[in-house]
């Protein structure tokens, strides 16, 4: 399989991960302490760092066609997941993530607690913040190197890229990144997370795809066509009957 | 963290794209079996899974 795809697929959904944790860790760095924010950061990522080295390595003790199968299955469900919020944000039944509102709303919630509580809020939170978003790239880097180490280095340096540009800018503008295009981010991840789920999957059923990898093209056009059309169709008036 | 947490981290909160996927699974078992070209069953797997993703779309959570 393609490095370069693998890389990119984990770059973008690695991005957006990134934006929503560094959303939050700014807001507890602003209202609260910068040394809070920056600690509660540093343990979400050693605590993360232990979930992929325990999981990790385990994922190559399963029969490959099993693995594939059981990879397939989750990123299939993963990018459906993502695909459907990315239509419904698309087609204006549900709001767009607005990274400026939920900053203010981190800091208000942060400003509005009693002195004493605080600083413990704002470690939670920052820690939480970075822990849940991170497994969720931890979970695409480790599914996407399932297949070999090649691979796994591939998703890894995508996923690390993403992150550490993600900060560098935050840290750089010290607001969150709410020009980034979160949404059009979400819709090509959720596309290629579910081509790559029903690949794998189909190869863990047996499976000979038309074209091998090739296939993978033909799967994102499809789905990116689907989701063309459930956009216009969930985007237009509904007809009321009398 | 519970189960259902797990769950819904994974597939969020639609009740009926997890079902499509499952439908797809057991089809594409099937077809890969009876089928002269498994190319066919990976096919039917996507279309259904499109399927899903359609019936999630419009469905109220």
């Amino acid at each position: 399989m393609n490095g370069w795809t693998l890389a990119g697929t984990s770059f973008l959904a690695s991005a957006v991960e990134a934006v929503e944790a560094l959303t939050i860790v700014l807001a507890v760095g602003v209202a609260r302490s910068w040394p809070i924010a920056l600690r509660a950061t540093a343990y979400a990522l050693l605590a993360l760092a232990a979930i992929v080295a325990v999981f990790g390595p385990l994922l190559h003790l399963i029969p490959i066609d099993a693995l594939k199968l059981v990879v397939g299955i989750v990123l299939t469900l993963f990018g459906l997941a993502w695909l459907r919020k990315a239509i419904l944000r698309y087609a204006g039944r549900k709001a767009l993530r607005d990274e400026d509102a939920a900053y203010e709303r981190e800091v208000a919630t942060l400003r509005a607690a009693e002195e004493s509580q605080a600083d413990k809020i704002g470690f939670v939170t920052a820690f939480k913040a970075v822990l849940i978003e991170g497994l969720e790239v931890a979970i695409i880097v480790v599914t996407f190197g399932a297949g070999s180490t090649l691979a796994l280095g591939w998703s890894a340096a995508g996923a690390a890229c993403a992150v550490v540009l993600v900060s560098l800018v935050g840290l750089a503008l010290k607001s969150p990144a709410s020009r980034v295009p979160e949404n059009a981010m979400k819709f090509v991840v959720g596309v290629m997370l579910t081509s790559f789920g029903t690949f794998w999957t189909g190869e863990g059923l047996g499976v000979a795809w038309w074209g091998a990898d090739l296939s993978l093209l033909f799967l994102a056009v499809f789905y990116l066509a689907v989701s063309g059309v459930l956009v216009a169709i969930a985007r237009a008036p509904r007809t009321v009957r009398a | 963290m519970n189960l259902r947490a797990i769950w819904e981290f994974i597939a969020g909160d639609s009740r009926r794209a997890p079902v499509a996927v499952a439908i797809a699974i057991v089809t594409a078992i099937v077809l890969v079996r009876m089928a002269p070209a498994s190319t066919i069953a990976g096919v039917a797997f996507a279309c259904i899974v499109a399927l899903g993703l359609a019936a999630a779309v419009f469905e109220r959570t």
